[in-house]
């Protein structure tokens, strides 16, 4: 019992799922005469019900006249669907009648020509009948749903339409280009590889001669170090060496007190001051 | 008959030492509805004019009764006689105007018109069938002696009322 209970809440669910319905009025279908077809809504709709008829007219007509007016739809099968009457016998015309109705949701199916109808002396103008009605929205392409109308005309009229072909992949020029481009995408990965491989030993090798320099200046550091260390010992030791302390007083004495001219000397002193002044001069001298 | 009598004081004493006020409360419902179907708009075909005449630019207004209660109310319109707002205005204002039914929701309410009563800017029309009825009314408002109005916005109402017979 609780299964069948699920299962009929499930269906519920499912029917409301797909009863999501669409809303639409007709246009004035006596706008051309006083009788027509029930061609509303759109094309291709499934499950649209009639859900409203509107309809205004002027009767035209002597007070003393006899007329009555119907408005009304034959019902698929025979008798009316619909029908309504104004019976204007004794009553004056040129007023404007307005009437609406609501309808139960009456399918389209059963819905027959509609018609304005008058009976005796008179006549109707500026009619206008309106149509409200609703549709589902889930057979508007019919191939939406194997339920739907014309489904199956669909499907076979799909097929026919389309030519059976055996299909080469690899001559389809579309293919072949996505292949070329793949191709020409790998050899570029394979590039990008092996320049990163190359570009990672150089690291490698830049990397090795860092660690030797980095080695090498420990080294020199460390001897450096060692130099500094050492010199301190070496250099101490004079620094710490003391002159013994006095005074060292002149010990040269002159004889006579007098120095007398070297002659010899301002000769010679001379001798090169001429020669000086020779050498200089000569630049000046025309050549010969 | 003396022991009755005493026994009815006591009954009746006992009854007024319990006595209480009990509330009757109701609701009517209205069944009679006016709406308005459509704002009216004047037209200024001259300076001195204005009206609610299509042929004059204007709109005529219309007005809805819907009555649920055959021949139980009458519909009294009634065209302007004033300006609601308006400009100063420092000469006499000639107002006419006329309420005609103009669409029906039966075919019997087509005699509402014949049977109307008219008097001075109010219309008088018996609801005696159960359904919608629109009524237009016109209204035409001329300056002075041909002098023209004064430049700015006019308003003027129509009033309609419902009243039970």
């Amino acid at each position: 019992m609780i299964r069948l209970a699920v299962a009929a809440l499930l269906a519920i669910v499912a029917t409301h799922a797909h009863s999501e319905y669409l809303y639409g009025i007709s246009g004035n279908m006596a706008a051309t005469g006083h009788t027509w077809g029930m061609n509303i809504g759109p094309s291709n709709t499934r499950g649209l019900r009639v859900n409203g008829v509107f309809y205004q007219y002027t009767p035209v007509k002597n007070t003393e006249d006899d007329m009555v007016v119907h408005v009304r739809n034959k019902r698929v099968g025979g008798g009316y669907i619909f029908s309504s009457t104004d019976d204007w016998s004794g009553l004056p015309g040129g007023i404007p009648i307005t009437k609406g109705f609501i309808i139960d949701n009456l399918p389209i199916e059963l819905w027959g020509d509609g018609s304005i109808d008058v009976e005796g002396t008179g006549s109707v103008i500026d009619a206008n009948v309106i149509y409200s009605y609703k549709y589902n929205n889930d057979c508007l392409t019919p191939m939406s749903d194997p339920s739907c109308s014309g489904y199956i005309d669909a499907v076979l009229s799909m097929m026919g339409e389309s030519d059976v072909e055996a299909y080469d992949p690899l001559a389809d020029e579309n293919i072949a280009d996505v292949i070329d481009e793949k191709a020409e995408l790998d050899e570029d990965v394979q590039q990008e590889d092996e320049e990163k491989v190359k570009a990672k030993d150089r690291l490698q090798r830049m990397l090795s001669g860092v660690n030797d320099s980095i080695l090498y200046a420990n080294v020199t550091s460390q001897n450096l170090l060692m130099f500094a260390m050492s010199r301190s010992n070496n250099l101490n030791p004079y620094y710490d060496k003391k002159l013994s302390g006095g005074t060292y007083t002149e010990t040269v004495v002159l004889s006579d007190g007098e120095l007398p001219d070297n002659a010899k000397g301002a000769r010679a002193g001379l001798a090169q001051q001429i020669l000086h002044a020779d050498m200089v001069s000569m630049q000046y001298k025309p050549e010969e | 008959m003396n022991k009755v009598l005493i026994a009815v004081a006591l009954l009746a004493s006992a009854t007024t030492a319990l006595a209480e006020n009990t509330p009757i409360v109701g609701n009517v419902q209205t069944r009679c509805l006016i709406t308005t179907d459509t704002n009216g708009v004047f037209g200024n075909p001259l300076p001195s004019k204005l009206s609610t005449a299509s042929a004059d630019g204007g709109v005529v207004p219309v007005v809805r009764y819907d009555v649920t209660l055959a021949d139980a109310y009458l519909a009294k319109v009634t065209t302007p006689t004033a300006f609601s707002t308006s400009p100063s205005l420092s000469d006499s204002v000639a107002w006419t105007g006329t309420t005609a039914v103009s669409k029906t929701s039966d075919a019997a309410m087509s005699g509402y018109e014949a049977a109307k009563v008219t008097y001075g800017s109010t219309t008088q029309f018996d609801l005696t069938k159960a359904g919608s009825t629109w009524f237009s009314s016109t209204a035409t408002a001329v300056y002075g002696v041909s002098k023209s109005f004064p430049g700015g916005s006019y308003t003027a109402i129509v009033l309609a009322e419902c009243i039970a017979k």
